[in-house]
């Protein structure tokens, strides 16, 4: 048992989300940054779980720090790893690496600072955050008011109960991840994508613009999407006329549409692109530009406001490669050391 | 425009959408959920989820247990044997609502924009009266579930009544839950307090998401609306309003559901019959499918 003394600016129970939610509205959820929850949960001998939305394997539930902050007192021993942002951790006062498993004893607090690189830490805790599965999973959808602790971000005097150990404390602290796989989170921010649904009603220049532009996160980001300030993309002319009725007068409207549960790249009117996230609506109207790969979701998830992004266009066979190499990469036990 | 063969769009290393066509329509619809039930009861390997909507089947797939191809193969081949569709299940559901409310004023208030009823009023040239009487005036078929938890999209069933308004330029910040309202031709209700940019116009008693999910005619657990339902909107005074009101908080609301078939090929006869051409086109557009 874990007791929250400072909550930070939203801290939720995240695992790698529910899976069959999209012909309901219910969003996947799950952690932004689904490779650094995984570790995390490597690192202090949890099952990973994952990859987001096609395993119907959430693995265990972790902590979602946006921005960092977050203070804890363990109410018993508890192996604990953070991952993903650095905020500066302490135990007692005294600095814990990232990507790096250590014990946290009955009394001790834990105090995670602001981000000093990164938009989002992860803290998994051995035995996982023992919170009821709602339709699968753990994670938390706060507008939708289920999964996680009440579906709410966690606050003050929160108690954050753990699921039972299965190893010695000692056997799981001072695991730590191989270093050169430790993400930098130096922008500008590399993240792939395949070209999406309507690129052919964007102009040429418009694409290329969206290729070439370095953009800016808007500041107003969140799980549902994050906006990118750049230039202004266009559409071709010709767009046929009753689809002002059933669609919309602007030509970036179209009629509804599912898109991908994740990484879909809306542009309305044009103007600033935005990336569809873990708990982004299961249908569009928008005029979609690219797909964001599933597995650089997570590095989307580590962009700052005003941090600048590039978007890098690969083949669907290209993006299913990447995919497996992930996945080859997290049931590899020799990555934890 | 409705494609002489679905356009199977690949959306990044996971998702797939089946395209019939860039308008929303019905009888479009219908082949959609004929589709999807029949991945439903047979899902070929690797499919992981299906979601219906009103012009698009979006496809949700693991590219490490199967390949785009095979899946893409699969579901062209349920739409090659698949012919005209004849029924399908559909439920009605009887929507009890308050129009022309005081929540709806509110929000309208709040973000400084005259009571929407109104507006959709003078935009197709009725008087509120009116607005009332034609959307309570034929079936609403529900094309799909979607967006937020619980949200739905339907269209009027009957083209003569079929009408709407378009969308807020800036979406509100926060509406008020299970308010109706009009997005373009698609009339749905907010399930949840959310952002959005529809045209309100009133507000149902009953819920549209229930996390309580006390109620045997939710869909699937927390959810009421199913694709292929068809909605019928019942005008009611603020006294009964607030008696269901209290019956629905109070968990004893018996909602009103019939479990039924729809006969899909006489709906679409009907349709021709009644002058509605079987897709919109603009000849001198110069935009491609694909």
């Amino acid at each position: 048992m874990l007791e929250v003394i400072d909550g930070g600016l939203r801290t939720t129970v995240q695992d790698m989300g529910r899976r069959g939610g999209q012909a309901l509205g219910i969003p996947p959820s799950g952690a932004q940054d689904g490779f650094a929850l995984r570790v995390a949960n490597l690192l202090v001998g949890n099952a990973p779980g994952g990859p987001l939305l096609i395993r119907d394997d959430p693995g265990a539930a972790g902590l979602e720090l946006t921005l960092g902050r977050l203070k804890l007192r363990a109410l018993q021993d508890h192996v604990l790893a953070l991952t993903g942002a650095d905020t500066g951790a302490t135990v007692d006062g005294e600095a814990v690496p990232c990507w790096t498993s250590f014990v946290l004893r009955e009394g001790q607090t834990l105090a995670c600072g602001l981000a000093r690189s990164g938009a989002r830490a992860y803290l998994a805790i051995h035995g996982g955050i023992d919170v009821p599965l709602y339709r699968g999973s753990r994670a938390t959808h706060v507008s939708g008011g289920f999964g996680g602790l009440e579906g709410r971000p966690l606050a003050k005097d929160d108690r954050l109960p753990v699921g039972a150990a299965t190893a010695e404390v000692a056997e799981l602290a001072g695991r730590r991840l191989r270093p050169d796989l430790v993400p930098a989170y130096a922008p500008p921010m590399q993240v792939r994508t395949v070209a999406g649904p309507e690129e052919h009603h964007f102009t040429a220049a418009s694409v290329e613009a969206f290729y070439a532009t370095a953009w800016k996160l808007n500041p107003k980001a969140d799980r549902t999407g994050m906006r990118f300030i750049g230039p202004e993309l266009s559409f071709k002319p010709g767009r046929p006329r009753y689809l002002i009725e059933d669609a919309g007068a602007d030509p970036s409207n179209i009629v509804i549409d599912p898109g991908a549960p994740v990484g879909t790249v809306q542009v309305p009117s044009g103007v600033e692109p935005i990336v569809l996230c873990v708990d982004s609506p299961s249908i569009g109207g928008y005029a979609r530009i690219a797909i964001v790969i599933s597995t650089d979701m997570a590095r989307i998830g580590q962009v700052r406001p005003f941090e600048e992004t590039r978007f890098v266009r690969i083949s669907h066979e290209d993006a299913v490669a990447v995919l497996a190499a992930q996945e080859a990469l997290i049931a590899d036990p020799d990555i934890i050391i | 425009m409705v494609y002489d063969e679905p356009i199977f769009r690949t959306l990044g290393d996971t998702a797939i959408n089946v395209e019939f066509g860039d308008e929303s329509s019905i009888p479009i619809n219908f082949r959609i959920l004929a589709v999807d039930f029949a991945l439903r009861e047979e899902p070929p390997k690797g499919l992981v989820e299906t979601n219906p909507q009103v012009r698009t089947l979006g496809l949700v797939f693991d590219p490490l247990s199967t390949t785009r191809d095979h899946i893409v193969d699969h579901v062209k081949a349920l739409i090659a044997a698949q012919g005209t569709v004849e029924t399908l299940p559909s439920r009605r559901v009887i929507i009890p609502a308050l129009y022309d409310d005081p929540w709806s004023r509110e929000c309208a208030e709040a973000f400084g924009v005259r009571n929407n009823i109104e507006y959709i009023a003078e935009f197709n040239d009725m008087t509120v009266a009116q607005v009332i009487e034609t959307h309570t005036g034929c079936d609403y078929w529900v094309t799909g579930v979607g967006f937020v938890p619980g949200a739905f999209m339907s269209y009027a069933m009957d083209p003569g009544k079929r009408f709407g308004a378009p969308l807020y330029r800036t979406p509100r910040t926060w509406t008020h839950a299970r308010l109706l309202n009009f997005g373009g031709l698609t009339s749905t209700i907010y399930p949840i307090r959310i952002p959005g940019g529809g045209q309100l116009f009133g507000r149902t008693p009953i819920e549209i998401f229930d996390l309580r999910e006390i109620s045997p005619s939710f869909a699937d657990g927390p959810v009421l609306a199913r694709a292929g339902d068809r909605h019928r909107y019942e005008s009611i005074a603020r006294e009964e309003y607030d008696a269901i009101r209290a019956e629905v908080e109070a968990g004893t609301y018996e909602y009103r559901v019939e479990e039924g078939t729809f006969d899909c090929a006489g709906y679409v006869s009907w349709l021709a019959e009644t002058g509605e051409p079987a897709e919109r086109l603009d000849p001198e557009s110069t935009w491609e499918p694909a």
